[in-house]
């Protein structure tokens, strides 16, 4: 017994230094590492080379479960109240609607391709329908995929909530295969999805609420805060689930309210959580690849594959393009949000819950779900990056590389060290005035410590020390970090550089266009907060004039800091604009502009036949009428900022140009 | 949207730098080294180009740097501005031995100095220079160049040969 026990230990942890080190080939060659884990488990399994028979798939959803829990807590707890106020909307859309569209457009096709009942079909709908967090944004890190925040944001959001609805329509529909539906299946469909997301949504709240005060309040010791605070997490998963509702809900909610709330030792926790998250993604992938036979995948191979693509090129894409309809994103941000719905472990470990609960198909299920997910981080995963960068959707990056640590000071005083390694070329480095509450407390130099006073200016490879509030943490990161790549690029960021304050009026004298009245005492970050409304990111555009104002630096405080100047104006595109998802406003324009050919169409056949002698002026009339529908078209379109090929290609009439209309 | 796509771009259509430099308005070696003292020397070479006043020519140029630092990066800087009754564009190209403190985006010392005077009305045919020179000096190796050039003529040759390439 002891003997086998220790045996367990072994090959668990060996398991473990492997899936360690193959991160060493996945970090090298991009390779999706959950990928990666879920290969050294079925590498160990009893059809790899480790010969592992482990086939306890209840407790492989145990395990699964914890981690998923947990996973999903750190999420939470990482996700920043911006982020969330930015893409709650959106995500929240997805998360629900998205989810079922999805799991209906899979249901369907799983009902011709597997020839299983139609609510099993569903189910396998369901098991699929949700994007892994982890595999998400582990691709976006490792690929450098500076994204704008918005799609970044709903992308991050959307794959932590979108896994408790996946959860509770697959355990639904499972209960309704196996117990069977009562009279009225929709109504306790509905009964179950409101006790399941409300009580989620109290329990989380409550719960990361008693879990700050407790903190707080209590005085522990630092050590053992971040082990309270996982086996609070655990707890509230179980007594919420035990109590009907959604316990995977409950833990991302709680952890969005701990993490934004001015908790004790939070930096401790943080770094804690990282290291279980860690631990949690391998365990999962590891113990879901071990799970699975793959000596039994030949048989699903080709229906798991046409699942998998039908996800990737049609459920996912219908699903985004319907939820993100009317959330004004660009048709290439909609694309890659609708790429990058990569399937992950949460995949298989929903995979696992039909054949605990005794579903005849599901060995079946299982092993399909298993092969969409392996065919889904195969070819998004490893696409991600290419995908970006042929969709021009990739920002320039706010600042280059930091060097930082955080410790947390004792007490709560709201206040923490953070120590830089000051890069050569930074902003300090290169002889800008450090602001007051940037003073460094403490400068190491060459291994001496100097007091601030006694250093002279601060030179690149300093170790500086500086207490502060942990909002002023970015602001300092801009301050001590590298320069951003490409941060002058001329083509990203313009000719020339003027400070936000810079009149508009100036600029049209200097460059040689009018200005209109009403912007006459506008400084320049005034018309780029004007035209560019909420979405103001690095690089965005507008022509102005016959030139371009571009967002060149901004700040968490002042909004637009630094504006660039184009003396050309291109055409301002991405690489590409594709075809479809189109926004609501886009089809509606298109709509309008069908109809309003339809009739000119009528009217010029009725003017052709009603009276020979009008026949020149009617076919001349309509021609005319078509001309301005084009124009109608242009303008129209031409307000979607940024995105459209048409809008100020022409050169010589840039002054009253669509997207200042 | 036809326009757009038959037509070749306005702003991209040829502004050949030989129309707007001559040979004399090079300066292979700057006596300056200091920011103001190099727009000075700029505008007295441009006071002998144009045949205007270089007060008046300096205050045009310091009063664009005062909106901004025309250093675009990279060792390269573009001063401009525009001045009443000027007959034509005309352009000045300096270069610094060691490189000279200018405010520019990137923080780091400019060496090459490429000054663009138009008349007060030049609206499209202003920015058109202006996105010449700013395309030309973006290119690396240009600029490598010019700081390797030995004299004024081989300046002036290197900014205006592919205009001679193309004209051949």
């Amino acid at each position: 017994m002891i003997d086998s026990m220790n045996l367990v230990i072994l090959i668990a942890s060996i398991l473990v230094i492997v899936a360690v080190f193959t991160s060493l080939v996945s970090f090298r060659v991009g390779a999706p590492l959950l990928l990666v884990f879920l290969f050294v488990g079925l590498g160990a399994g009893e059809d790899g080379i480790g010969g592992i028979d482990f086939d306890n798939a209840p407790l492989a959803y145990f395990i699964g479960s914890i981690a998923l829990a947990l996973i999903l807590f750190d999420s939470g707890f990482e996700t920043q109240r911006r982020t969330l106020k930015i893409a709650a909307a959106p995500s929240l859309v997805l998360a629900t609607f998205g989810v079922m569209i999805t799991t209906g457009v899979i249901g369907a096709i799983t009902w011709l391709v597997l020839g299983v009942p139609w609510l099993v079909a569903l189910l396998f709908g369901a098991i699929v329908s949700s994007t892994d967090a982890a595999a998400v944004f582990f691709l976006l890190r490792v690929g450098g995929i500076n994204l704008r925040d918005r799609t970044r944001s709903t992308l991050e959001v959307e794959s932590g909530s979108n896994d408790p609805m996946a959860v509770f329509l697959t355990i639904s529909l499972v209960e309704l295969i196996v117990l069977g539906g009562g009279d009225n299946v929709a109504f306790e469909l509905l009964q179950r999805f409101v006790l399941q997301i409300g009580l989620g949504a109290i329990f989380g709240l409550a719960g990361g609420y008693a879990l700050v005060q407790m903190i707080n309040r209590v005085k522990l010791e630092p050590g053992l805060v971040p082990i309270i605070t996982m086996a609070c997490a655990l707890s509230l998963f179980g007594a919420t689930s035990i109590l009907g509702g959604s316990g995977f809900l409950a833990v991302y909610v709680a952890g969005l309210y701990a993490g934004n709330s001015n908790m004790k030792m939070s930096v401790g926790v943080r770094r804690f959580q990282h290291v279980t998250t860690w631990l949690a993604q391998i365990a999962m992938f590891v113990t879901l690849g071990l799970l699975a036979t793959p000596s039994e995948f030949g048989a699903v191979i080709i229906p798991g594959v046409i699942l998998a693509l039908v996800l990737v090129f049609v459920a996912r894409p219908v699903a985004v393009w319907l939820c993100l309809m009317f959330f004004n994103f660009s048709r290439n941000d909609t694309a890659f949000i609708s790429w990058v719905g990569l399937r992950g472990a949460v995949s298989i470990l929903l995979a696992i819950v039909p054949m605990v609960e005794g579903v005849p198909e599901g060995q079946l299920l299982f092993n399909t779900a298993f092969i969409v997910v392996i065919t889904s981080l195969l070819l998004q995963g490893w696409t991600i990056r290419r995908m970006a960068r042929w969709l021009g959707i990739i920002v320039p990056p706010r600042h280059g590389p930091v060097d930082r640590i955080d410790l947390e000071l004792p007490g709560n005083a709201n206040q923490e060290v953070v120590i830089y390694r000051v890069h050569d070329a930074s902003a300090v480095a290169t002889g800008q005035r450090i602001p007051r509450w940037a003073r460094p407390s403490l400068i190491l130099r060459d291994g001496t410590s100097l007091r601030p006073h006694s250093a002279g200016p601060i030179q690149g490879g300093d170790q500086v020390y500086i207490i502060t509030p942990p909002r002023h943490v970015e602001l300092l990161d801009q301050l001590f970090a590298g320069p951003a790549e490409g941060a002058n690029d001329v083509e990203l960021f313009g000719d020339f550089s003027f400070p936000a304050t810079t009149q508009i009026a100036d600029i049209g004298r200097l460059y040689g266009f009018a200005v209109a009245e009403d912007d006459i005492d506008l400084t320049v970050a005034d018309i780029l907060e004007r035209d560019l409304s909420d979405t103001l990111e690095l690089g965005d555009r507008i022509a102005y004039g016959t030139v371009e104002l571009i967002v060149r630096r901004t700040d968490d405080e002042h909004g637009v800091t630094d504006v660039g100047l184009a003396v050309e104006q291109q055409i301002a595109k991405p690489k590409r604009n594709i075809p479809i998802f189109q926004s609501r406003s886009e089809l509606l324009s298109i709509w309008k502009d069908w109809q309003k050919r339809r009739r000119d169409e009528k009217n010029a056949a009725l003017q052709i036949g009603s009276t020979s002698k009008a026949d020149q002026q009617g076919i001349l009339d309509a021609a005319h009428d078509d001309d301005n529908d084009t124009q109608h078209d242009l303008g129209a379109t031409d307000k979607t900022v940024g995105t459209d090929p048409d809008a100020n290609s022409d050169p010589d009439t840039p002054a009253d140009d669509g997207k200042r209309a | 949207m036809t326009d757009a796509d038959s037509e070749p771009n306005n702003a991209t259509r040829k502004m050949d730098i030989s129309s707007i430099l001559t040979p004399s308005g090079v300066i292979p070696a700057l006596r300056s080294g200091a920011k103001k003292a190099v727009l000075e020397e700029l505008a007295e070479k441009a006071a002998e180009v144009t045949g205007r006043d270089a007060s008046e020519i300096f205050s045009v140029l310091l009063d664009r740097e005062k909106l901004g630092s025309t250093g675009v990066g990279g060792g390269v800087a573009i001063p401009h501005g525009k001045l009443n009754d000027l007959d034509r564009l005309y352009m000045v190209f300096a270069r610094a031995q060691n490189p000279i403190e200018f405010d520019a985006v990137d923080e780091h010392p400019v060496d090459l100095f490429c000054m663009l005077i138009a008349p007060e009305e030049a609206g499209a045919d202003h920015l058109k220079a202006l996105a010449r020179i700013s395309r030309l000096l973006r290119n690396q190796g240009m600029c490598d160049k010019l700081r390797g050039a030995g004299s004024a003529d081989a300046i002036y040759a290197l900014l205006t040969q592919d205009e001679a390439e193309q004209a051949a």
